[in-house]
């Protein structure tokens, strides 16, 4: 693990709320920004590597999220809202990502960094649950796929999902219903 | 969809059914459902799906490489590039061939500058309402900032509204007409609250 640089300017600021934070950042703050950046860094690296398979690749993606989120910060309407709008911005560039790459999904990199199995019982089979979620997803088709990230981790609202994929929302709502189903159907040994 | 499909339950309700009835917040209450063991139980499944898939995220998080020091320094390399200037605010100067101004951005950073010297206060957005490029012009600063917890939030405001008058007035010819400030959030851990610190 690297620690992170002592920056009093960012320790003071760490404990803001995210308004107050895009406030500062859309006035021209960077260190503001850069408190957003390690507040919801990890959790984008972590959504798109779920999309795009390699970690590498998602570093990229997520940096060029903040890139953008940077320099379209004025037009975020709920200053509050900064993490589904960060959300829908790394989701956008990481399924674009994909259709540039032609990139085939495949999570083997991201499982090999899960922990040994020298963990006590409960935990091997939660992991397990989790492996079995995790492939799960994979076989989602990408549209169904999307949906259901958009909504479980990007935490965005079905009209925000519909407008972000160009989508009516009973589209959303159906493709939504069809992914929780398959992946209910495929996690039943595990319910 | 056949009688063997696990996503049609045995009650003839279908999962997808189910988890828009979920989706929708169970409501309106549909009897059908909320006395259904069979669509009882898979609704239970499908929040502990949810609940499950949160624990996987979680899990990346944890479990991934921490991005490097390099990770965190491109980014804000290539944002520092992209400075915010915003209008032009003149500068009076005794020779009129002399034509010297500051950025808004310039005055913005100064009102945060001065704002986060107040003790147990620091400053979220600001805002120059008014015609900042003509000389004179009424403009109009309004503030927001997040206070301690235990600080007093007028003494604070108070000291702030203080700070930015007589910095503004010092260096800028700003005719500033009214100074609004709203505190919009307090922060800082509450008493009695067990505080972890990871080193």
């Amino acid at each position: 693990m690297n620690a992170p640089a002592h920056n009093p300017d960012r320790d003071r600021l760490e404990g803001l709320a995210d308004a107050i934070l895009v406030g500062r950042a859309v006035d021209g703050d960077t260190a503001a920004f850069e408190t957003i950046i390690r507040r919801y860094g990890p959790l984008m690296r972590a959504y798109t590597a779920r999309i795009v398979g390699s970690m590498a690749d998602a570093d990229d993606v997520v940096q060029d999220a903040f890139q953008t989120a940077w320099r379209r910060l004025s037009e975020l309407r709920d200053p509050a809202a900064v993490k589904p709008w960060l959300m829908r911005i790394t989701s956008r560039l990481a399924f674009t990502f994909l259709r540039r790459k032609h990139v085939d999904v495949d999570l083997a990199t991201l499982e090999g960094a899960l922990p040994a199995d020298t963990q006590p019982e409960n935990v091997a089979v939660r992991n397990a649950q989790l492996h079995a979620l995790s492939a799960a997803l994979d076989t989602l088709p990408e549209d169904q796929r999307r949906c259901w990230l958009l909504r479980e981790i990007g935490e965005l609202s079905y009209d925000d999902i519909a407008e972000d994929m160009k989508l009516p929302t009973a589209t959303v709502r159906g493709k939504l219903a069809r992914a929780r189903s398959s992946i209910y159907a495929q996690m039943e040994g595990w319910r | 969809m056949n009688e063997n499909d696990p996503r049609t339950l045995d009650c003839g309700k279908t999962v997808e059914e189910l988890s828009d009835y979920l989706a929708a917040g169970r409501s309106p209450s549909d009897p059908r459902i909320e006395t259904c063991p069979e669509c009882l139980n898979a609704l239970q499944g499908l929040t502990r799906l949810t609940q499950l898939f949160q624990d996987l995220i979680t899990q990346d998080v944890a479990d991934l490489p921490a991005p490097s020091e390099n990770w965190f320094q491109g980014i804000m390399t290539n944002i520092h590039r992209e400075v915010r200037a915003g209008r032009s605010v003149p500068l009076p100067h005794p020779d009129i061939r002399v034509d010297l101004s500051l950025t808004e951005g310039a005055v913005l950073a100064l009102i945060r500058s001065v704002g986060d010297t107040v003790p147990g206060l620091l400053v979220g957005a600001s805002r120059l309402d008014g015609d900042v490029e003509t000389p004179g012009a009424p403009v109009e600063v309004s503030v927001t900032a997040s206070v301690l917890w235990n600080r007093s939030i007028p003494d604070a405001a108070h000291q702030l509204r203080e700070l930015i008058c007589v910095a503004l007035a010092a260096h800028t010819a700003l005719n500033v007409i009214s100074v609004d400030i709203t505190i919009e959030d307090l922060h800082g851990d509450l008493p009695n609250t067990v505080i972890h610190k990871e080193h």
